[in-house]
């Protein structure tokens, strides 16, 4: 039983090769990091798994559904949620309004008992909301629900971005870079709040990210990525110590410094 | 089959000074990223000035000048005052803006055509007509498409091998790394907009020629349909503004001329079709036949 | 050039309502007000309000699909022709210069708002599949495409000249001229323009209100996410296209009802009426009332539906007004195309959030100084 079971995906845009028959699988209630150098397909796969990107052959299963056959808000229902590298929030909106984006795909009320208020809908309305603080709270953002997201600073835009994607109720969590930007104070937070999603919460967590200490230290599975291919997959131990993991990354002996 | 023909040629000429509108259209997006929807109103000003001094005692070649300069200093008035200010702001601002600036010259010069709805223009073709063999067609047309394939040629060839013309591809083609290079993007703009203020008084000049010869309200309708010849290439692509311009005058002119054998989709038909051929393009290619899908990064 | 939709620039309506008793006041007062105006002025007025309330309903319409969902749509014209048509063709009785089928009004009226609908479910697969300008000229085609069908079609239109609109009615309650002499209610008269004031009234709150309410729930959130991050909002789990075909749904059927509104209120309809500057009219207003604001697009309708007439009515003391034709001067109809068109061009540079922004920053000055975008 796997939460995430990537099987041989390859994707090509524009004649270039971006993913090349990748396959490796995330374990339920593990956090499972994705690295390699810049253009090795890592966001690629990301898109691929979130349904943006139709791949040129492969699947992936999610609670036996192949998740390549799906438009995206059909991939968010299943329980796939994720953060994303350049921010997307609604800057104008306030951090509560953002979050309760995530609510979406889990409220049934149609329109019109939305418009005119009947109380049903505005029952469940405040239950959402209630969720939402929260999850706010768990992440750190217990005062700042009625702030502008756009006025908050880089960090906790992030912090909202990991809130919204657990607002989505996922039973799979993609974090875009959650750490990209971050001196060493906040990506230990970071650090912290992510063992504490597949610990407290339970939910796998797959990670992309470019700071080996945050990859190295909570990561429970690294899978490592060069040029599309798939070229090591095994624990931090084992992959601070394979030599075609130090050939990507540094380059072979003998090889002009870059 | 010399119905035929003389529709193809007259299809091409109306085609060409589509193209040359379109090509104005489409410079300015490249090279500014600005949906230009005041694009009728530099028609109506180049043609207007046209009109005007025509019948007066000046020689036509003045009136002509005196349009074109008209257009283009409208043009760049436009970008100084308007798209400057507004740089950074999202696209459909711009464009919006740009409405704006439409409705208030196209209300001017409207009122200025005034109760007569009608300038009389004294162009130097006037009904002649030429003789190819069978074929018959005007002048006019004759006219229409050399002088606005000579400056479709005129442009891609400036484009090639002047200074600005290359710097205006690099401006289009990657906006900051030109500003990297030294290229002014401020005079490129700049110069992109006096020239399809050119170019649209030129095609003005063909437009209030034929087939009724007179600059009335319903111009400015004609001149809309550049935008679907825009579009129908792809808003990014020069090629495409040409392809498209040819296709929706072709298309224009074969309905208008078979329009007999065609009753059962209404009169006046041939005014829809630009827009018709366009939704169809556009469901199968949304971005145009030449232009580019915008790949999203997420 | 940034992807962001000058909506955005739109603050979001507070979830935390601040000041709301004072909010909610004004609105009342305004109601009030609304309520009153059959007792304070006279038919002239009421008849420009009738065209304000009708061309607020199209707006509200057009401010969702612009403001809220951001799409650009310059075929508002094409639907608000479908409500127009539609109510006069079901209720018309039918004769030899036009055709009809003589339906009672109510179901008329109803009937052409559903069809409206219905004709904007059907463009929207097409809407779905166009991004930004694409779009927007794409919807200019179903204007041209809505002329022509007019034009084609003397049955519907009455040729040329146009047709005149049925008078509305509910069960035995007529909103048409009294032919019995004119009566009277508490010593003012009460008469057509009376009666379907009221009537507007009611249908033009309703809107409003259905709308804003929208606006802060669920399917306001899902527009403005699709407005702004087109991409997310469908990853973060909202169905992207069937969202949009809402927003083309409601928009249209609003401006079929504003169109039917606008039927009944001038009494008679030609179809150059409903061509593309009718659209610039629609964009004029939502933008100049702020683009995605309920009550933005109401302020905004009534502006630049109100000026011509206004205009008209002092065209002898304004500067500049010629107040018949030959006269010195400008028309009032072309002062007023001046002032909508200049209006949207200055409120784009300094003020994009429209008189909705003008109205925010009025309410915020005795706080400290926001800092600038």
């Amino acid at each position: 039983m796997t939460a995430l079971d990537v099987r041989d995906v390859s994707a090509h845009f524009a004649g270039v090769v971006a993913l090349d028959g990748v396959s490796f699988s995330v374990s339920p209630g593990s956090i499972h990091a994705l690295i390699g150098p810049n253009g090795a397909g890592k966001s690629t796969l990301f898109n691929v798994v979130s349904g943006v990107y139709r791949p040129r052959s492969g699947s992936v299963l999610f609670r036996d559904v192949d998740l390549t056959r799906l438009a995206s808000y059909r991939i968010a229902a299943l329980g796939v949620a994720r953060t994303f590298q350049n921010i997307a929030l609604i800057p104008t909106e306030t951090v509560e309004e953002n979050l309760m984006l995530g609510r979406h795909h889990l409220t049934r009320s149609g329109f019109s008992p939305a418009a005119l208020r009947l109380p049903n809908a505005r029952r469940q309305a405040a239950r959402h909301r209630a969720r939402v603080r929260d999850v706010a709270d768990f992440v750190g953002l217990g005062g700042k629900l009625t702030a502008s997201a756009g006025a908050l600073s880089y960090g906790d835009q992030k912090r909202v971005e990991i809130a919204r994607a657990l607002c989505v109720e996922p039973r799979l969590l993609l974090l875009d870079e959650p750490a990209a930007g971050m001196n060493s104070r906040e990506t230990a937070v970071t650090a912290a709040l992510i063992r504490a999603i597949r610990d407290g919460l339970g939910i796998p967590v797959l990670l992309v990210e470019h700071d080996m200490g945050l990859v190295m230290g909570i990561a429970d599975r690294v899978t490592v990525l060069d040029f599309g291919r798939l070229i090591a997959d095994g624990t931090p131990a084992q992959i601070q110590s394979d030599p075609a993991v130090q050939q990507a990354y540094l380059g072979t002996e003998g090889e002009d410094a870059a | 089959m010399t119905l035929f023909a003389q529709l193809v040629i007259g299809g091409l000429s109306l085609g060409s000074v589509y193209a040359l509108l379109a090509l104005g259209f489409v410079v300015i997006y490249k090279s500014s990223g600005v949906v230009n929807f005041a694009h009728p109103a530099l028609l109506m000003i180049g043609a207007y000035v046209i009109a005007r001094l025509s019948a007066g005692a000046l020689p036509f070649a003045v009136a002509l000048l005196a349009g074109v300069v008209a257009a283009g200093v409208a043009a760049l008035v436009a970008e100084r005052l308007l798209v400057r200010r507004m740089s950074g702001r999202s696209v459909i601002a711009v464009t919006i803006a740009t409405l704006g600036v439409d409705v208030i010259v196209e209300t001017e010069i409207v009122r200025r055509i005034g109760i007569d709805a009608y300038v009389p223009t004294h162009d130097p073709w006037g009904d002649r007509l030429v003789h190819l063999g069978a074929v018959v067609v005007p002048q006019s047309r004759i006219a229409a498409l050399l002088v606005c394939a000579g400056f479709i040629a005129g442009f891609l060839l400036w484009q090639r091998r002047s200074r600005w013309g290359v710097a205006m591809r690099a401006v289009a083609e990657d906006a900051p790394t030109a500003g990297l290079m030294g290229v002014r993007r401020g005079t490129v703009s700049a110069l992109a907009w006096t020239l399809a203020g050119v170019l649209a008084a030129v095609a003005g000049l063909f437009i209030i020629a034929f087939p009724s010869p007179g600059l009335q309200p319903m111009t400015a309708s004609v001149a809309l349909r550049a935008f679907p010849a825009a579009i129908i290439g792809g808003l990014d692509s020069v090629a495409g503004a040409i392809v498209g311009g040819a296709v929706v005058g072709l298309a224009e002119v074969l309905a208008q001329g078979y329009a007999s054998n065609l009753t059962f989709l209404g009169t006046g038909f041939a005014g829809v079709l630009p827009y018709l051929v366009m939704v169809l393009v556009l469901l199968v290619r949304p971005s145009g036949l030449f232009g580019v899908r915008e790949l999203h990064r997420v | 050039m940034t992807a962001d939709h000058p909506a955005a620039d739109v603050p979001a309506p507070d979830a935390k309502r601040r000041r709301p008793r004072a909010a909610a006041t004004a609105r009342l007062a305004l109601l009030g007000l609304g309520l009153a105006v059959p007792f304070l002025a006279d038919a002239f007025w009421l008849q420009i309000g009738l065209f304000a309330m009708a061309a607020a309903v199209a707006a509200l319409g057009m401010t969702l699909l612009l403001g809220q969902a951001g799409q650009l749509s310059l075929g508002h014209s094409f639907f608000v022709a479908v409500g127009a048509y539609g109510y006069t063709f079901l209720a018309a009785p039918g004769d030899r210069l036009a055709g009809g089928l003589g339906l009672p009004p109510v179901v008329a009226a109803v009937l052409a708002v559903v069809l409206a609908g219905a004709a904007g479910v059907l463009f929207s697969p097409i809407a779905a599949r166009l991004r930004g300008v694409y779009l927007g000229i794409a919807t200019l085609g179903l204007v041209f495409l809505g002329q022509h069908v007019l034009a084609n079609a003397p049955r519907l239109t009455g040729g040329d000249n146009g047709r005149s609109v049925p008078a509305f009615a509910v069960g035995g309650l007529s909103f048409g001229s009294d032919p019995g002499g004119p009566q009277y209610l508490l010593n003012v008269l009460w008469g057509r323009e009376q009666k379907l004031w009221y009537l507007f009234l009611v249908v033009t709150v309703a809107a409003y209100g259905y709308l804003r309410s929208l606006i802060r729930a669920r399917p306001g959130r899902a527009w403005r996410a699709i407005r702004d991050r087109e991409l997310m909002a469908g990853i973060i789990g909202v169905p992207v296209t069937r969202y949009k075909a809402y927003a083309f749904l409601l928009s249209s059927m609003y401006a079929g009802l504003g169109g039917v509104l606008f039927a009944i209120a001038f009494r008679r309809i030609v179809p150059e009426t409903f061509g593309v500057s009718l659209s610039i009219e629609y964009l004029a207003m939502v933008v100049i009332g702020g683009l995605g604001v309920a009550g933005g697009a109401v302020a905004g309708a009534t502006f630049v539906a109100g000026l011509p007439s206004v205009l008209e009515r002092y065209a002898g003391v304004l500067p500049g007004l010629s107040s018949s034709a030959g006269a010195p001067g400008v028309s009032p109809a072309v002062a007023a195309r001046f002032t909508y068109g200049a209006a949207v061009v200055v409120l784009l540079l300094f003020e994009p959030a429209g008189l909705a922004g003008l109205a925010r920053r009025l309410r915020r000055r005795p706080r400290a100084r926001r800092p600038g975008p």
